[in-house]
């Protein structure tokens, strides 16, 4: 039965219409900063249809010159270092958490919901307090280990849930097999287990890349990472905006292979929790 | 299966001394990176910590009853509470509205999506400056369109509810995806045949839509909002790149404030109190969404 009436196609258009005004709604943005960066000085504040050439390719050779650079690399160091950590101590509890017959596994669960959902002010206070104190202010190591406190319950909380999937029978049998529990979880669980393995990790160094708050607190020009560089694009009487749009598009760039490959499990993980 | 652990009890004991192993790192790193921070921000909201004048070390209730009567942490919980509400709303039913759209689209339009996802992957540091250039009225191409036509776009970010407004809106912008996501995989789990069934028995597409597929998005509708919500509590790089708290103090939320109190009026014990209000909010959700979860892990 195909319904033809002149209501459904109102109805049809409609939707269509809605459609396209959020696609522009997310696409604006995005068609603005390439513009923006590939502008030339002298007309960044004119519209762009009233100078569509006045484009120059300056801006990402200048931004070479800046302190950017570095602060991208600070951002990869201190992203990367924390998410390996944080899977070395996390991915074994995760699957710890899972098999073991343990009390208190509910209490375990909600401090790493809360220690992944609390304000990071809360953190950053005493941790700032005692860096000021131990000298880790401006630090790779104090940056890190703050980065911990994101990264670890993340990776713990995501693991627990991808090897609470792999069936207990697999681990025992490993085990009935004189198989020791280091092997069975080596050579049976972490394969098992390797597509969550893999997005907890990605999920784990997105949070690092994105800090922009730990950052601002604990870091000063010697190891400020890419979100916090990026504002000194913006000086008290000017600011800075073919910059600030190319590295907008330097800081977005390197997760995007990271976000494709994370989306699926993104919403795997997730739903798992709604499924009742 | 008890009877066949039985004869290797000794083997079943050792399995769960393995597994406890195991969790040792953790439980250290936890203590040291997590649960240290959390007992010196309790031990400092108590205190008369000041971040030039140092404690006299003489505890009580002082930041706490000093909160009663502060107008500034009132207005930032109003900030809080509208940026929360709009924000999570927003991004809720746009995410759905686009996920159920996208539902109809099949073949090579499929690919379109990727344009929705985009978003979702700028760090929030960059989203809040491209939005700040786009409610920039000298620089913003939005402004210049409408000039066109002779109309002029108000400036947003110099009255409280226009700067609220566009906080939400490049929040909006940043996190609709991950509730299209959510209500995409949502969708995919419904059965077709439900919908069917309702339109051979006459439901129109509406009435299927609202008494057949919403009950079945519940669930996952439920959790968007809760993480939305969440982490809505947490706004920062958007307030401080966009507003800086500003017009005056009027977008200052909690988070922002607490942070204010502690490195700008150097007031940290009274920003640390400040932050176990906030903890504390956090902990009661994730009590709920732990509940939600048991039946999942165990």
């Amino acid at each position: 039965m195909i319904d033809n009436s002149s209501e459904f196609r109102v109805k049809r258009g409609l939707g269509l219409t809605m459609m396209i005004a959020l696609l522009v709604f997310a696409a604006i943005p995005t068609v603005w900063v390439l513009i923006l960066s590939f502008r030339s000085p002298i007309a960044i504040f004119e519209p762009i249809w009233e100078s569509p050439t006045a484009l120059t390719f300056d801006n990402f050779f200048k931004i070479t010159r800046s302190d950017f650079p570095g602060a991208l690399m600070n951002s990869f160091l201190t992203a990367g270092l924390s998410t390996v950590f944080a899977m070395l101590v996390g991915v074994p509890a995760g699957f710890a958490l899972a098999k073991a017959r343990v009390t208190g596994k509910f209490l375990a669960s909600w401090v790493l919901l809360l220690l992944r959902m609390a304000p990071p002010v809360g953190f950053v206070i005493p941790l700032f307090l005692l860096y000021v104190n131990a000298g880790l202010i401006d630090t790779y190591i104090g940056l890190v280990f703050a980065y911990m406190t994101l990264t670890l319950p993340l990776v713990t909380w995501s693991m627990w849930n991808s090897f609470a999937q792999v069936p207990d029978e697999l681990i025992e049998a490993a085990i009935m097999d004189d198989a020791n529990l280091p092997k069975a979880f080596l050579l049976i669980a972490l394969p098992a287990a390797r597509p969550g393995a893999v997005a907890a990790a990605i999920l784990a160094f997105l949070v690092a890349w994105n800090d922009f708050f730990y950052a601002l607190i604990i870091t000063r020009s010697g190891t400020a990472t890419a979100p916090v560089a990026v504002m000194n694009f913006i000086s008290y009487d000017s600011v800075d905006w073919a910059s600030i749009a190319v590295a907008s598009i330097a800081l977005t760039l390197p997760i995007l292979p990271l976000m494709a490959i994370a989306n699926r499990y993104i919403v795997q993980s997730l739903s798992g929790a709604v499924k009742g | 299966m008890t009877q066949l652990a039985s004869p290797r009890r000794g083997a079943t004991y050792e399995l769960q001394r393995g597994y406890r192993l195991m969790m040792v790192p953790a439980i250290l790193a936890v203590g040291i990176f997590a649960i240290v921070p959390l007992i010196g921000m309790f031990g400092l909201a108590f205190s008369d910590y000041h971040l030039i004048r140092g404690t006299s070390w003489e505890f009580g209730f002082r930041n706490f009853a000093k909160m009663l009567s502060d107008k500034r942490l009132m207005n930032s919980i109003y900030v809080m509470a509208s940026l929360s509400f709009f924000g999570v709303a927003a991004q809720v039913i746009i995410g759905s509205a686009i996920a159920v759209g996208l539902q109809k689209i099949t073949g090579k339009w499929r690919v379109g999506r990727v344009l929705f996802l985009l978003p979702y992957a700028v760090p929030h540091v960059a989203v809040a400056l491209i939005w700040l250039s786009l409610f920039t009225p000298t620089l913003s191409p939005i402004n210049a369109f409408f000039d066109l036509f002779g109309i002029t776009v108000p400036a947003f970010l110099t009255s409280q509810s226009g700067a609220i407004f566009a906080i939400v809106v490049a929040d909006t912008w940043t996190n609709f995806p991950f509730a299209m996501l959510i209500i995409m995989a949502a969708l995919q789990g419904i059965s077709p045949d439900l919908e069917e069934a309702a339109a051979i028995d006459g439901a129109t597409r509406i009435k299927t839509f609202i008494f057949i597929t919403l009950p079945l998005l519940a669930p996952a509708l439920l959790m968007v909002t809760l993480f939305r919500f969440i982490d809505s509590l947490k706004h920062f790089p958007m307030i401080f790149v966009m507003t800086k708290g500003g017009p005056g103090r009027s977008t200052q939320a909690t988070n922002y404030y607490a942070y204010v109190q502690t490195f700008g009026n150097e007031n940290v014990a009274y920003g640390a109190a400040i932050a176990v209000m906030l903890f504390l909010m956090a902990a009661l959700i994730a009590y709920y969404v732990a509940k939600l979860n048991q039946r999942v892990t165990t």
